[in-house]
């Protein structure tokens, strides 16, 4: 039984504003990564 | 290695607890949606954690540690493009598969191409996965043939026998629900291995310094280029290009275009829960692996302090002290032996002064450190190169058996045997997916889709049941088998992705975003993709990741060319 997709978004108001985020904490975890490389290395 | 009375207790009551939990978790209506999508009642994070379960194998597993203990922690670039792939899936797979109620992504090629370009590409998938689950059954294996001395075909038989109870008898639900218990044993033993190490570092040595002992020796390094003197390096399988933009590719068609993924995130309630439960595995999927390759930085900085073995596959070593080459191999390790020495003095004094904080001191130990870590590694390929010689015809590639010789020769009984109960559920969480995507695909995009007489609800479930069964056999078999080419073929399962994967996501990029493109023009595209990616990976001159990016591209150019020149006829 397929339910009816109910539009709306959960804690945002659109999508993209989660895509932003995961894109944004992508970012983020790349710059941590790179400060661990330096750190470390 | 020791596998006690308890490890014993802990690996089978582990093993049966999943059991009867799949079986328990099993009740489905009797027709297609039951079995092969769960009635599409699954929330956000069942689909969240089926996802990731159904893509962490227990290679994922027995590697990774062993990878960053070798090769440093670059690896985890291998995963910077998954997110970007999610977003991707979420804006436009997830609406159309949702729209057009699929039970597998090939259905949406025959609405959007043809009939052959479906059949195609269901047959690419069905080849490709039924080869690589067969060596994802295989790889552990054999990894606990050695290390345990079981018998190959009978731990083949368990691996891959045992998932079938629960997976025939409930499908994708009971598979999803098995894969969420999987998951937090699975993560919980990993933890306790990983802090295991950390707490058994000598007294004063805490987490910070053993990040300093491992990054001194050249493993601390997440982030790489790939850029050389020479330029770039195509041949560096992973460093932050290749891992964001191989890594997208590679992404999308795996969880864009794979059935073994699609079917997961179909069976969510309703399409929000299907993108959610995406999202939150582009949030988790890259710091749950860093997790992992930590837990093998910390194993090479336990054994900076404790002796090292200088080859880690028991079985194999003890087939070379038992051959003409015996003598050559002790000498070789007993230089290996006093070079660890000389090792473990320079960490002591390298601790020593991280807790002075003498930064000139550091500098010098470090650098003097990374000369002798040069020096191990050249040793041990030496090593490797007598054992090569002793067994010609085996792999003698020890990377995957690190972690496990560490867990035998260190931990506590009952953690050794959760450890392996791990390695199980980690190997059923895919296997089981693995086999249920193969059956739906095998049931609806050839069983109903060519045959003459309609079938009833109950005749398609199983029917279903029939082919999930067979495909398990099927990957069995397969696994007796790639047994004879030994364990390169762990690697093997990402380059074999690699080869059909590419071509595969271009004709669903073509089938998404280049709607003037049709059937005959994307069919005869995918062939020549698929001879020009297969070309490329003969002549060796380019690392695999990149192999998904040249067939998708191949397919997106020769699709929009044979399009063009098509006779005006042919081009509907």
């Amino acid at each position: 039984m397929l339910h009816n997709d109910p539009e709306k978004v959960p804690l945002f108001r659109k999508w993209s504003h989660w895509y932003w985020l995961i894109l944004a904490f992508l970012c983020l975890l790349i710059v941590l990564f790179y400060l661990f490389t330096k750190r470390f290395s | 290695m020791n596998f006690s009375p308890l490890d014993w207790t802990v690996l089978i009551g582990t093993l049966t607890i999943i059991i009867i939990y799949g079986v328990y978790r099993s009740r489905t209506s009797k027709n297609l949606d039951g079995y092969f999508l769960g009635d599409r009642q699954m929330p956000w994070y069942v689909v969240l954690l089926s996802v990731m379960g159904t893509q962490a194998s227990a290679i994922t597993f027995l590697t990774a540690p062993g990878q960053a203990y070798t090769d440093g922690m670059r690896f985890v670039q291998y995963y910077f493009g998954l997110p970007i792939a999610m977003i991707i899936i979420c804006v436009s797979f997830v609406p159309i598969y949702r729209r057009l109620k699929c039970y597998t992504a090939y259905e949406y090629l025959e609405t959007r191409f043809d009939a052959k370009t479906r059949a195609f590409t269901a047959f690419l998938f069905l080849v490709s996965r039924a080869l690589s689950t067969g060596i994802s059954i295989m790889a552990p294996s054999l990894v606990l043939h050695s290390m345990l001395g079981w018998d190959l075909a009978v731990t083949n038989t368990f691996m891959g026998g045992l998932v079938i109870i629960y997976t025939i008898a409930g499908g994708s639900k009971a598979v999803a629900y098995t894969q969420t218990l999987q998951f937090i044993i699975i993560y919980t033993g990993m933890f306790l291995a990983g802090y295991w190490a950390l707490s058994h570092l000598p007294e004063g040595v805490g987490l910070s310094d053993a990040l300093h002992i491992s990054g001194k020796s050249g493993k601390a390094n997440v982030i790489t280029t790939g850029v050389t003197e020479n330029g770039f390096d195509w041949k560096d399988r992973y460093n932050i290009f290749s891992g964001i933009i191989g890594g997208l590719f590679l992404g999308l068609s795996y969880f864009g275009a794979d059935q073994s993924q699609v079917g997961r995130y179909l069976t969510a309630r309703t399409e929000k829960e299907s993108k959610l439960g995406l999202i939150m595995n582009g949030f988790l999927k890259v710091p749950l692996q860093f997790g992992i390759m930590l837990i093998g930085l910390l194993v090479f900085a336990f054994y900076q302090y404790h002796q090292q073995p200088a080859f880690f596959n028991l079985a194999q070593e003890e087939k070379v002290k038992n051959s003409m080459y015996a003598s050559e191999y002790a000498s070789a390790t007993e230089k290996y032996e006093q070079l660890q020495k000389e090792k473990q003095q320079t960490v002591a004094s390298l601790t020593e002064a991280l807790e002075r904080k003498d930064q000139a001191a550091i500098e010098s130990l470090g650098a003097q450190l990374k000369t002798q870590e040069s020096a191990t590694k050249e040793m041990r390929l030496q090593i490797r190169s007598i054992v090569q010689k002793a067994i010609p015809n085996e792999d003698v590639n020890d990377n995957n058996y690190i972690f496990l010789r560490f867990v035998g020769d260190f931990l506590p009984n009952g953690l050794v045997g959760l450890i392996i109960a791990i390695i199980f559920l980690a190997s059923w969480g895919s296997i089981a997916a693995a086999i249920n995507s193969l059956s739906s695909s095998t049931m609806v995009d050839f069983h109903i889709k060519f045959a003459r007489k309609k079938l009833t609800p109950l005749q398609e479930y199983r029917w279903s049941k029939l082919y999930t069964f067979f495909w398990a056999i099927v990957c069995i078999i397969t696994a007796q088998y790639a047994d004879n080419i030994g364990n390169s073929l762990i690697e093997a399962v990402n380059i074999l992705g690699s080869l059909f994967y590419g071509p595969i996501l271009g004709i669903f990029l073509v089938a998404f975003y280049l709607k003037w493109i049709k059937g005959h023009s994307v069919f005869i595209g995918a062939l020549l993709a698929e001879a020009v990616v297969l070309t490329v990976y003969f002549m060796d001159i380019i690392s695999f990741l990149w192999l998904n990016v040249i067939g998708a591209a191949a397919v997106v150019l020769f699709g929009m060319t044979i399009q063009v020149f098509m006779p005006k006829e042919q081009k509907a």
